[in-house]
């Protein structure tokens, strides 16, 4: 490396900087207010610097992260040079960038001796939006007026004073207002701690060295994501999934990314269906998060991360108008698990293809719920996605099972689900179950993680279910000759059962149910990695005994028959099964 | 027969420590290797030490003991080996796997790493027993207990040779009717194996911490037990007087008998006797806010204590289990003398966690290690004696240690090889401070209004610098710093927490007479369990605390609270505290908001007489006499080499100021006292730094 900033001042930098956005962190966990901050950690924070460049990246949901650069640009420049010390500017609008509209993002120029230097940001999903239908995911919008409060940059706090009426108007719109208020005081307290530690680091070093190490860490990421990149043969690679119809009636599409290696520069090029009047289209911000996600998956590069990283990557996101580069009036709220995991999939498998030693099966996609009602112990409205709702299981790796109950593919094991007391004791509800579907991992040689299963009840009261997402008809990809031998176990779906009948929903959809009534979310696995049937018999048969794999599944998926009595392994009848597949597929 | 001495064993992974307190203020030290299977052979060998050196009976020193204390590992290296008993989980149906879907995270720092493992399961899944049965959030039945799901359960267990059984349900803690009677069951069918459930072990709302917690004292409990009853049988065989104390992780004493059941309390006692030790050698200055550090060869131990109230820990994930109960607050780094130096594939110098450990050690101690460590920039710095000889056989190595920081560091990153040494201290004293900022800044404190004590070989070297970083004005270095754990056991009090849940909203309906008698009923617990460990009433006291939040929060943020009864006076002081707590912690409070209660805390506190302390009197000599020589040391990265008196610490005079730059040498640690500080020895033999007005 060029020996412009001092090496050991320079580890001091990245080191400070990484205390910072943690210590911004550790503020909205503790303080946050709606159990989506305090107990599912759907929030992220990054601090920018002056231009503005992102110049940390904490390891919290990659759905955020991503459209932070984007947005954090085009806010800057909204208010061009009209930012003062003191402002605290927050967004939501896709339009300008934003992921969706639940997503709310503080942004607080820091100065230091009258000159801008820093940017604290901190974004985080609110519990509701205001719109038709609590928690904002509104199946029936057509167009993105219909999905709730869209918040263009606007200064909540000017110049130090805290403006009132703006934030009046802000929670004025939405529902559960006490838990919007606790949230945006959690991230205004996050912003300020940022902030304090920012100026500590300036008071000590000062600017032009700080600025100068910060340039530093920037190109040291480049420099590994284009040693990476290097690593991989020129040429085009093609990548493709498909979406499912999660109940909008325009059929199955599909997603695809080309990406060109050249060198140590790379071009993502995506190309996807026009968009359609159902939320699940994805504005520039969103979609930046799916694309890099799926190259950071494939990248898998340590910390620190940082704007440098995307330095080397160039990226086209297809037609304005179509699913992934969407524009207004397009409805999104889904946006963030739906088209996005498919995206990330997509681009995750054009890499692969370039570096077929990297690759890995998919993670379980996002279907969850959101739920909401009067809480007959205080009369109060209340309002919440239910983040252990989407728990699914990760992908196999060629080293290991995928992990029981980590993903969605969006949040990558950054959400936390909450412990069900709190969530029993926050809302009036019973949690009848929240546990690991059996026979929900993709079948492989090393097998996909297991998705998990939410199963509520209202107390005393009418309860409204909204479903979103999807993964409830397309299985979780596989990968390396893995192959599922049952279907509907792979899939996610949504269970309303009361009054001895039970109906299946494979869409999204709202429901509303009573006491004695019950509603169950099932999430599907991740993918098998390898052929299944060659997973060693011990495996499937410690599979078996956890109540993992069933007796049919140990059979159709693996070729391993199992004595139903004792749980005892047939080797004859399985060394036939084994056989037979194996001149099948020979 | 008079007690004349207080014996404390800290049995550590590769040595056990004995300290030996008179009654006179004489403190004596031991140590032998130490024996994991068999914890007594160590124990026998080290009070053989003792006997030969005074002359004198093992029994009759035993007997003469007022009490014998013994920190143990042994929870924590069955935790660590994964060598825990057999256990089966009885828990509420639908939530069988809550301890394997760990709240659906991957823990920080491995995001995008593929191959990170998903956490051990102590209880695999079939051994994990649905039961139906289903108590509320307010405490009442929903569904009762299906016994005959039990006996079924049980029946598993027993094909299966369960050896210890844990039992969790759901809202458990405010209504425990249905695990008790699961309890009598699994008694009545299994007699003799160890059985515990969640409401005793973690009384907190939160079932999976609470579950998670139960399932590792399940696993530990039997191991412990057998651990004590050899260690009290043996005692007592020696005639002792008083049960053998045992230490846990909240900083307190435990007799065995309590400890057999929750070795879960146990599992990080090693270092949670440092703030009683570090409050100790404060005490003569008038001192109680301390940040204690030990920095040995492979990690660095910081713990806090405010106003003499010591950071706890509850809901953390140790060694990735979820654990519930309070320890004290122990933030550990791989940051020590053995650290490897490295640069990493961003070009940037990195310092730990990988530690060159015993074998092979720093480069300079010639044993084979060929990777710089901290140690080695240390002595490039002048910091060590080229010339010392390291436990009477080691010689020193300066020349391979210059080399390998040369090859190492200096010649990656292109810079001098001073610069790299001072580089590699620069960060290794980074990576301290931010431990520091974690047990400081990120729990509202500000590190200036704290003295540093520090222990341990390594870290008198960087003790200094560490203090400058964080802004404090004094540092204090015990000569007992090589046992500090040890030391800190003997004079510590017994000590346990008691805990209840009791929800509810700290406004005009605040039913204040439940709280009062919830209270109560804590310290009435406590004072019989006291009692009956043999305190007299006087010597036991109480304190509060109680955990809230705004109405909505998750998280709960803890207030101390006084004795006595709340009154709607005393509620409105209780609800200011919390306010300001608040505001300390996260830079905002919300005084209009409603505030409600969810868990209460006491503690008791059985308090143990301290051995006295012993003063040293000057022998007259003047500084010069413990001047050794004078070295070429660095205090900065620009290379200025500064000739620097080196002193004896055994032949420095308690009352001489030492200025820096400075180094004092003692046979297990060297300190560093940097430009702009004084050292000085204190009666209580005890060096004390001050940052020069």
């Amino acid at each position: 490396m060029t020996a412009t900033v001092d090496p050991i001042t320079l580890a001091v930098v990245r080191g400070a900087l990484e205390t910072a956005q943690r210590e911004m962190t550790l503020t909205l966990e503790k303080t946050g207010r709606s159990s989506v901050f305090n107990l599912a950690h759907d929030y992220s924070n990054a601090l920018f610097d002056h231009f503005p460049e992102m110049i940390l990246q904490g390891q919290d949901i990659p759905i955020h992260l991503g459209s932070l650069i984007p947005a954090m640009k085009c806010v800057a420049e909204y208010f061009g040079d009209d930012i003062q010390e003191g402002d605290v500017i927050y967004h939501n609008d896709p339009a300008y960038k934003g992921s969706h509209i639940l997503d709310c993002c503080m942004y607080k120029p820091v100065f230091y001796q009258g000159e801008l230097v820093f940017w604290s940001v901190c974004k985080g999903h609110l519990t509701d939006i205001g719109g038709p239908v609590p928690a904002g995911y509104n199946p029936d919008a057509k167009e993105i007026y219909a999905e709730g409060l869209r918040i263009p940059p606007v200064k909540l706090w000017e110049r130090g004073k805290r403006r009132e009426d703006v934030i009046n108007l802000l929670l004025t719109n939405m529902r559960a207002r006490r838990d919007q208020e606790g949230d945006i005081n959690a991230q205004y307290g996050a912003c300020r701690v940022g902030e304090r530690n920012m100026i500590a680091l300036l008071d000590k070093y000062g600017v032009d060295t700080v600025k100068a190490c910060i340039a530093e860490l920037k190109n040291a990421a480049d420099q590994q994501m284009r040693s990476l990149v290097r690593s991989v043969p020129d040429g085009e690679y093609l990548g493709s999934a498909l979406l499912e119809d999660a109940g909008h009636g325009f059929g199955e599409m599909e997603i695809t990314a080309k990406v060109t290696v050249q060198g140590d520069n790379l071009h993502i090029e995506v190309q996807s269906p026009p968009q359609i009047p159902y939320f699940i289209n994805s504005y520039e911000g969103n979609s930046m998060s799916g694309v890099y996600l799926g190259l950071m998956m494939f990248a898998q590069l340590p910390p620190p991360y940082n704007e440098g990283l995307y330095r080397c990557v160039t990226v086209d996101l297809g037609a304005k108008g179509t699913l992934c580069n969407a524009q207004e009036p397009a409805p999104h709220v889904n946006c963030t698990t739906t088209p996005m995991e498919t995206l990330t999939d997509a681009v995750r498998m054009a890499l692969e293809k370039a570096a077929p030693e990297r690759v890995t099966a998919s993670w379980g996609h996002a279907s969850g719920i959101n739920i909401a009602g009067i809480d007959p112990r205080s009369d109060e409205q209340y309002v919440t996605m239910v983040l252990a709702s989407i728990i699914s299981g990760a992908g196999a790796t060629q080293v290991m099972d995928g992990w029981h109950a980590c993903g969605p593919l969006s949040c990558f094991g950054a959400l936390s689900s909450g412990d069900i007391e709190l969530l029993e004791y926050a809302y009036p509800i019973i949690i009848h179950r929240y546990g690991l579907v059996q026979d929900s991992g993709g079948a492989g040689y090393h097998r996909g993680g297991s998705g998990t299963a939410w199963e509520v009840e209202p107390i005393g009261h009418e309860m409204t279910v909204i479903a979103f997402g999807e993964g409830r008809q397309i299985p979780t990809m596989g990968a390396a000759g893995a192959k599922n031998g049952l279907q509907d176990e792979k899939l996610g779906r949504l269970v309303v059962s009361g009054n001895g009948k039970e109906q299946v929903y494979r869409a999204n959809t709202i429901v509303t149910i009573n006491p004695g009534e019950r509603v169950t979310n099932v999430n599907p696995g991740g993918g098998g990695y390898g052929d299944p049937f060659s997973r060693t018999i011990d495996a499937v048969l410690e599979d078996y005994r956890n109540g993992l794999v069933s007796l049919k599944g140990a059979e159709l998926e693996y070729g391993v028959a199992i004595r139903p009595q004792d749980g005892s392994l047939d080797e004859a009848q399985t060394a036939r099964l084994r056989e037979q597949a194996h001149r099948h597929s020979a | 027969m008079r007690s004349k001495y207080r014996l404390g064993v800290d049995a550590g992974g590769t040595f056990t420590d004995f300290v030996l307190a008179e009654k006179t203020g004489d403190v004596r030290v031991f140590k032998s290797p130490s024996t994991p299977h068999d914890g007594t052979i160590a124990i026998k060998a080290g009070l053989a030490q003792i006997s030969e050196a005074l002359g004198e009976s093992v029994e009759s020193i035993i007997q003469q003991c007022d009490l014998c204390i013994n920190g143990t590992t042994v929870a924590l290296n069955a935790l660590i080996e994964k060598k825990g008993a057999k256990v089966g989980l009885l828990c509420t149906a639908g939530h069988e796997d809550s301890i394997e879907i760990r709240l659906g995270h991957k823990e920080e720092g491995y995001r995008y790493d593929a191959d990170f493992p998903p956490a051990h399961m102590i209880v695999p899944r079939h051994l994990r027993r649905p039961i139906s049965g289903r108590v509320l959030v307010d405490g009442s039945e929903h569904t009762p207990l299906d016994e005959a799901a039990v006996r079924e359960a049980v029946r598993y267990f027993k094909e299966e040779g369960v050896e210890s059984v844990a039992i969790s349900f759901v809202w458990a803690v405010r209504n425990p009717d249905h695990e008790r009677r699961a309890r009598e069951i699994v008694q009545e069918m299994m007699p003799g194996v160890f059985v515990c459930t969640g409401t005793e072990v973690d009384p907190q709302v939160r079932e999976y911490t609470r579950t998670s917690t139960t399932v590792v004292n399940a696993y530990l409990s039997p191991v412990m037990r057998r651990y004590v009853e050899r260690i009290d049988d043996y005692f007592r065989s020696l005639g002792v007087r008083h049960p053998v104390r045992y230490f846990q992780s909240n900083g307190g004493l435990s007799i065995g008998e309590a400890m057999q059941g929750r070795a879960v309390n146990a599992i990080n006692s090693g270092p949670a006797s440092a703030p009683q030790a570090g409050l100790y050698v404060a005490k003569p200055f008038d001192i109680d806010n301390v940040i204690t550090v030990d920095m040995g060869g492979t990690s660095f131990d910081i713990t806090l204590t405010k106003g003499g109230q010591t950071n706890l820990n509850k809901n953390i994930d140790f060694l990735r289990y979820r654990i519930g109960v309070p320890m004290i607050q122990v933030e550990t780094l791989g940051a020590g003398g053995g650290s490897i130096c490295q640069v990493d594939e961003y070009g940037m110098l990195q310092v730990g966690p990988e530690s060159a450990g015993a074998t092979p050690g720093p480069v300079c101690y010639g044993k084979g290690g060929t990777r710089p460590t901290v140690t080695d920039a240390n002595l490039v710095l002048g910091y060590l004696n080229p010339d010392a000889v390291l436990g009477g056989t080691i010689r020193l190595d300066a020349e391979a240690a210059l080399a390998a920081v040369r090859k190492h560091v200096a010649e990656p990153l292109g810079i001098s090889v001073e610069r790299a040494a001072y580089g590699i201290s620069t960060i290794v004293n980074l990576n301290m401070v931010s431990g520091i900022r974690r047990v400081s800044i990120e729990r509202g404190y500000d590190p200036r209004d704290f003295a540093l004590v520090c222990a341990g070989g390594a870290g008198g070297m960087h003790i200094t610098a560490l203090a400058e970083e964080i802004g404090s004005n004094t540092v204090l270095v015990p000569k007992v710093a090589s046992v500090f754990c040890a030391f800190g056991q003997i004079i510590s009090d017994v000590r346990y927490n008691y805990m209840a849940t009791e929800p509810m909203r700290l406004d005009g309906t605040a039913n204040l007479d439940t709280l009062n008698m919830r209270f109560d009923d804590l310290e009435q617990r406590g004072t019989e369990h006291l009692q009956a460990d043999g305190f007299a009433p006087e010597a036991i006291s109480a304190s509060r605390s109680a955990e809230m939040r705004y109405v909505g929060q998750i998280h709960e943020c803890s207030v101390d609270i006084a004795g006595g009864v709340i009154t709607p006076d005393r509620l409105a002081t209780i609800l200011a505290d919390f306010h300001k707590r608040h505001e300390e912690l996260y830079t905002y409070a919300e005084p209009h908001n409603p505030v409600e209660l969810v868990n209460i805390e006491t503690t008791l506190v059985g308090q143990v007489s301290k051995p006295p302390v012993r003063t040293l009197t000057p022998s007259g000599c003047t500084l010069s006499d413990a001047l050794t020589e004078t070295r070429p040391m660095l205090f900065d990265g620009e290379g200025h080499w500064v000739d620097t008196p080196v002193y004896a610490g055994e032949r420095l005079d308690p009352g001489l100021l030492v200025e820096g730059p400075a180094v004092v040498e003692e046979p297990t640690t060297n300190i560093v006292v940097r430009p702009g500080w004084t050292l000085v020895l204190e009666p209580n033999n005890c060096y004390r730094i001050t940052r020069n007005a």
